[in-house]
């Protein structure tokens, strides 16, 4: 077939997917290929299927007459969002085999023939296995491969392959309205170009190639033009297929195994050097990221960091070192059986490097910040990464879920929504000191008192016992005052929380100039939460 | 002759001799004048008054007008007895842009430093420093403008006090101790609750089972070089 070589930059294979909108809209309504279909546009169809087709529906039609010729016809509207979702599939299907492939609209996919020839030996193997991979994805296709791309296009409409530098001679016998078939490759006013050579009696492409390229220019503009080159079989643009995502994963083999943490930290820190090479050279930085290693006993361990902020390679390799650390120095039944064999780093998440540039000139408070941080890392370096706790207000009632501390770099979410209203929230001041101990509230016969399911207490709360600041206060713990109980109803509808009884929280104030402290009474227990200091 | 002069000019205004001299012993502890573009930090040379913003300590306003002087950038101070004391300071100095510090506090109750104002995006809490709480705060001192050091009754030898002053000192850090003494700190103060006030329990002592409290009344004393011992009241 291939007796001369195609010159170089040129050859280009075109996988066109028939009746494209109908085939998309019979899959999202889930009916088989074999169903007929025809997808309308301003009351007119504009695709069918095949069964559609051998009983009469035409392109054109209105929509009440292709019901007419064919009643058991599925008639959706054109949604172009729809038919680019699901020809998706076929684009990967077809990167899977050769990738680099250009989506003209969906429907119609072209690329560069020379590498995938090459690969597999020929253009028609090439071709074989296209049509192998998109049928397995679901769809039939044609493929049609020539030296230019708008004659590819048209080769695989014909589904045959045309031999190096017969470009013009195939074209040649095309009717002159094959010029406005294809969308992608035609202007608005391509139709009345083809309608008006016809008209003049220009019925072939051939003829229409044999004007000269002045008369074309002077007598029917720009697009007559475009039009005219492809028809001649002239140079055009080569396939611009999207470019793969860049590989960034960082994967280091450990030899000798790796079972020390320093040893850890040292492979932890010249892989974090790797990936943050690939990283900049993609221009992204990471803001989640996944560490996996696997033991030479097959096991694989993985943990995902997120971060509030894109990744440092000093901070990359902080995390490195942390998560080798936890893992390696697990209690016995947890610890890995075995050395770790390969150590790979994974971006999750990327984000764009713009979101790591610093400003030239700094910005005020900016600086402070960083600094700030700066210092942070380092104790969290000395400490672990759960040393640094930041602070951020939480949606709660008591004062000790009203905040919720995330480590230093992690995204600082609240447990709860703040901004929520909380029926039921303790009033300010808030206890400047917050305790979790158990306490005896007793009433005046020294019997315990308890909150009963009413939210009441059994008797008058007369004096504490057992109470660490009591026992610091001038008083034997009897108390001047009291407010409360404020019962809280949380999670009622959980069998679970509410098998715990009722919750409710006291205010009391020490006779003789004791501290007032906030009680706390759940799970029939009460607990001195906060004291007022 | 004219340094004697001058001396005696200085003398007559004795607030501008202590400006120079704070001036003085920033420019020889080699603190650079570039150090951050922000208003906070690094005393410079090149201007001939520095705002107060920049050299002293923002206090709280209910600590402001009754405390007899203000509190340098860079000091060390100790603080005792109620905990209401260190989050107003928190509260003041976060509220007015800098970043603090709590090592070795876990039982700080933050909500309560938020009702007093304070931001909490430059709040960090370092609650278990491990075996040296000394160290940490020395490390924080880097990046922050203030650092409650919770000492948990350990003393502190004084050779390595004078360091870690001389440290705050340079980087323009204040340093709040708590729960323990610190050989040579600049101020003392202590805090002592002195009241409470229930509003809803009536007038008089109020009535057990009504009313909530509503304000902890504070008794704060002022010692140490900066500041003569002097007595306030405050909430």
């Amino acid at each position: 077939m291939t007796e001369f070589e195609r010159s170089a930059g040129a050859g280009v294979l075109a996988v066109w997917c028939m009746d494209w909108p109908a085939v998309a809209a019979a899959a999202a309504a889930g009916l088989p290929a074999t169903d007929p279909v025809a997808v309308t546009l301003a009351n007119r169809v504009v695709a069918c299927s095949a069964a559609a087709r051998a009983v009469g529906v035409r392109r054109g039609l209105r929509r009440r007459e292709a019901q007419a010729r064919c009643p058991q016809l599925h008639v959706v509207t054109a949604d172009p969002a729809r038919d680019a979702r699901h020809f998706e599939v076929v684009t990967a299907a077809v990167d899977e085999v050769v990738p680099r492939a250009e989506v003209m609209r969906p429907g119609l996919l072209v690329l560069s023939v020379r590498g995938a020839a090459r690969y597999f030996g020929s253009e028609q193997a090439a071709a074989e296995r296209l049509v192998d991979a998109v049928a397995a994805a679901g769809a039939e296709c044609q493929v049609g491969i020539a030296d230019q791309l708008p004659t590819a296009v048209f080769a695989a409409r014909a589904g045959c392959v045309v031999e190096p530098g017969g470009d013009a001679r195939f074209l040649s016998g095309l009717s002159i309205r094959q010029l406005a078939a294809e969308p992608s490759l035609a202007a608005a006013g391509r139709t009345d170009l083809a309608d008006l050579l016809w008209r003049l009696g220009i019925r072939t492409v051939g003829k229409f190639a044999a004007l000269s390229r002045g008369d074309v220019a002077s007598r029917f503009g720009a697009d007559a033009v475009v039009a005219h080159r492809f028809a001649r079989g002239e140079p055009a643009r080569g396939p611009s297929g999207r470019e793969l995502p860049p590989e960034l994963d960082a994967v280091m083999s450990c030899d000798p195994p790796v079972d020390r943490v320093d040893a850890a930290a040292f492979a932890g820190r010249s892989l974090a050097g790797e990936l943050h090479r690939s990283l900049e050279a993609a221009g992204v930085g990471c803001t989640r990221l996944a560490i996996r290693a696997v033991t030479a006993n097959g096991e694989e361990l993985q943990r995902v960091w997120r971060c509030a902020e894109p990744l440092t390679e000093d901070a990359t390799a902080d995390r490195v070192r942390w998560q080798l650390d936890g893992w390696l120095n697990r209690r016995r039944d947890d610890r890995p059986t075995a050395p770790i064999t390969t150590l790979s780093l994974h971006p999750v998440e990327v984000v764009s490097a713009a979101a790591l540039q610093l400003p030239l000139w700094g910005s005020s408070g900016d600086d402070d910040r960083l600094r700030a941080r700066r210092a942070l890392v380092r104790v969290q370096g000395l400490l672990g990464p759960e040393a640094v706790q930041v602070p951020v207000l939480s949606g709660g009632r008591g004062p000790a879920e009203r905040i919720t501390f995330t480590p230093l770099g992690d995204e600082p979410v609240p447990r709860a929504d703040p901004s929520q209203p909380w029926p039921g929230q303790l009033p300010e001041p808030s206890p400047t000191v917050l305790l979790d101990d158990p306490i005896e509230l007793l009433d005046a016969e020294g019997n315990p008192v308890r909150v009963t399911s009413r939210g009441l207490f059994s008797a008058d709360p007369a004096r504490l016992t057992s109470s660490p600041v009591a026992v610091l206060a001038t008083g034997k713990g009897e108390l001047s005052w009291w407010a409360g109980p404020w019962p809280v109803d949380e999670r009622w509808w959980d069998p679970e929380q509410s098998a715990n009884g009722r919750t409710a929280r006291v205010q009391v104030l020490l006779d003789g100039g004791g501290p007032a402290m906030l009680l706390c009474y759940r799970q029939r227990r009460w607990y001195l939460e906060g004291v007022y200091e | 002759m004219t340094a004697a002069m001058n001396l005696d000019r200085d003398r007559s205004n004795r607030a501008e001799q202590v400006e120079h001299l704070r001036r003085k012993i920033a420019g020889m502890s080699g603190k650079a004048s570039g150090s951050g573009g922000s208003p906070w930090r690094g005393p410079s040379p090149s201007k001939a008054a520095l705002p107060d913003s920049e050299t002293l300590l923002p206090l709280p306003e209910s600590l402001a007008g009754r405390l007899p002087g203000p509190l340098p950038r860079g000091s060390v101070a100790v603080l005792s007895g109620a905990r209401s004391l260190v989050l107003q300071m928190v509260a003041a100095v976060t509220a007015a842009g800098g970043h603090a510090a709590i090592v070795g506090q876990p039982d700080v109750g933050l909500l309560a430093a938020v009702e007093m104002g304070a931001d909490l995006s430059r709040l960090a809490v370092v609650p278990d420093p491990g075996i040296d709480p000394v160290e940490v705060a020395a490390v924080l001192m880097d990046g922050m403008d203030m650092v409650v050091l919770g000492l948990g009754a350990r003393s502190i030898a004084p050779t390595r006090a004078r360091a870690v002053t001389a440290r705050a000192r340079q980087k323009g850090c204040t340093l709040l101790v708590t729960g323990g003494d610190w050989p040579g700190a600049s101020a003392r103060l202590d805090a002592r609750v002195c009241g409470y006030e229930v509003t809803g329990a009536g007038s008089g002592p109020p009535t057990p089972g009504c009313g909530r409290i509503s304000r902890v009344r504070l008794d704060t004393t002022a010692g140490g070089r900066l500041a003569r011992p002097v007595r306030a009241v405050g909430e």
